[in-house]
């Protein structure tokens, strides 16, 4: 099965008050992971995106679909950035778990819908 | 062995790609059988030997593919009882020697054709003058190989089946010399992902701009970009630490720089400039060679860049050469010259985070800190590159102010219902 393991747009504001030292840390365990992940085979994808204030919105307004400034959720709980991996829903959870631990920041776990129709 | 076959059939690949697309116009077909021709090569040369004339060899036997395909082709379509007559073709005749040096040249221009998009000159430049896998540019750019195939395949068919070289030349080489720019690019920045199963774009880009100078030894900014890239890419090993992280330019350890590259680059510019027109890629492979001669970041000789970034704002004006000229005006006349140079400026959408990144870098240096930070902070949230923003976070987070700075965000973002996973029970008291 295949999860998406999603990061977000809060993370950027928590950076402003870290240190030096916290900050590359954790990108270190960023990098180290995606390279754990790709070895072992389980990572299908990984991005992270820019930062959501620069971000555009379609919304349909009179009528017309316009492109408005800004994300569609708010900055902090806007999608920053996603692995998907293919694994288990437990294997999933532990994976968010070791990044979590140290950002302290939420990360949302969701199964993609891939599975065969069964009817 | 392997690897000197390898070499030789790289060269001669475009070459036999070029030939036959010239003369049967479908860069489809003959792309598939210059692979196979090139793959009957891998199979039986390091067996028999390499046929005295190779690439003869290599265009017979493709030719002879590509005739088998036109008979399975023909016969599919009548066993179809398609009313679309076979295509005309003409049967080759004896095997002439023709120009082979115009037909990679030929092959490139077409590859680099403006009407294309920049992805698509890319892929298309790897494939068929690289003669990279399909895989291994998809790989490359972190893309499916199904996605890069059609994208690939896409190329083509705009092409088409006219395999005639632009008539003007000159506006053709300009197309040229920027899609290998952004090859080599693409490799010297992305310094993300896996780099073990990862093609290498930069050396494949000087790979094929070497081909092109040798094809247009008199062509002044093909040796410029030849030399921008050798005396930029020898500075790749001191480029990033052991966990990829970026090291600017004054902190880099120069003794880690590639010497024979710096050495081949600067004889390249010292033989190009003065007998040629001026170009950009001659000026900015000068002010690389500056930097490459430094013993030290200190010793850098930031009037001699001033007065290079002066000329390129007068041979191709733009955001980003006034951005440099101002880096090199700070250096010269301190850091308040440089920031009033910046403020002539106005950012535009791909230029911003490199605005704010060079405004930060200038402020801090003039002791402004609490700007300085404002400036990396919003250069972080406006770049694309993933290293470069770890990087201007690192620097913000230096000039952070130290009150209150490690309070716990534990618990700040709390909430839902724990799940209690059989899996992992809870223990027992």
């Amino acid at each position: 099965m295949k999860y998406m393991i999603m990061m977000f747009g809060g993370i950027g504001e928590t950076l402003r008050d870290r240190s030096p030292e916290w900050i590359n840390d954790m990108q270190k365990l960023l990098m180290g992971l995606d390279a754990e992940l790709r070895e072992s085979g389980e990572l299908v994808d990984s991005r992270k995106l820019m930062d959501p204030a620069a971000s555009k919105t379609v919304r349909y307004l009179a009528s017309k679909a316009v492109p408005t400034d800004g994300p569609f959720a708010e900055v902090k709980e806007s999608l920053a950035g996603y692995w998907i991996v293919e694994a288990t829903e437990e294997r999933a959870l532990e994976i968010a778990a070791t990044v979590v631990d140290y950002i302290e920041f939420p990360m949302e776990v969701r199964q993609i819908m891939d599975q065969p129709p069964e009817l | 062995m392997r690897q000197s076959l390898e070499v030789l059939l790289r060269e001669l690949a475009p070459q036999v790609l070029g030939t036959l697309a010239r003369q049967y116009g479908d860069l489809d077909s003959c792309e598939d059988a210059t692979q196979e021709a090139l793959l009957a090569a891998l199979t039986q040369w390091p067996v028999q030997g390499v046929p005295s004339q190779p690439r003869g060899w290599l265009l017979t036997v493709a030719r002879r593919s590509l005739v088998d395909y036109w008979r399975r082709e023909t016969a599919r379509r009548r066993r179809e009882e398609r009313a679309g007559e076979p295509q005309p073709f003409e049967v080759p005749g004896a095997d002439e020697q023709p120009a082979d040096a115009d037909d990679t040249l030929t092959l490139l221009f077409l590859c680099c054709r403006p009407t294309l998009t920049p992805a698509a000159q890319i892929a298309l430049t790897l494939r068929a003058v690289g003669g990279l896998t399909t895989k291994e540019i998809a790989g490359a750019f972190f893309v499916s190989e199904a996605t890069m195939a059609k994208r690939i395949s896409r190329a083509k068919q705009s092409i088409g089946h006219s395999f005639e070289r632009p008539k003007d030349l000159a506006a053709g080489l300009g197309a040229v010399l920027s899609v290998l720019y952004l090859i080599f690019n693409e490799g010297y920045t992305a310094t993300s992902g896996p780099s073990l199963h990862r093609v290498d774009l930069s050396t494949e880009a000087i790979r094929i701009t070497r081909l092109l100078h040798r094809l247009m030894p008199a062509e002044g900014e093909v040796a410029g970009l030849l030399a921008l890239m050798l005396l930029t890419d020898a500075r790749r090993p001191a480029r990033t630490d052991s966990d990829g992280s970026l090291i600017p330019l004054e902190d880099q350890d120069r003794s880690l720089w590639d010497q024979v590259a710096i050495q081949e680059g600067i004889a390249l510019l010292t033989e190009t400039l003065g007998r040629f027109p001026v170009g950009q890629y001659q000026i900015q492979a000068a002010v690389a060679a500056v930097h490459d001669e430094a013993p030290t970041a200190a010793a850098t000789d930031w009037r001699q860049i001033l007065a290079l970034y002066t000329t390129l704002e007068h041979v191709a004006p733009g955001p980003m050469v006034t951005l440099s000229r101002a880096v090199a005006l700070a250096n010269v006349h301190g850091p308040r010259a440089g920031l009033a140079l910046l403020d002539t400026l106005n950012a535009e959408d791909n230029t911003t985070h490199r605005l704010d990144a060079v405004r930060a870098h200038l402020l801090e240096l003039a002791g402004e800190t609490d700007q300085a930070r404002h400036h990396y902070l919003r250069a972080a949230r406006t770049t694309a590159s993933l290293p470069e923003q770890h990087y201007l976070h690192l620097r913000a987070s230096r000039l952070r102010p130290r009150v209150d700075a490690q309070k716990p965000l534990r618990n700040r973002y709390g909430g839902g219902v724990i799940i209690k996973k059989d899996t992992n029970p809870p223990t027992e008291e």
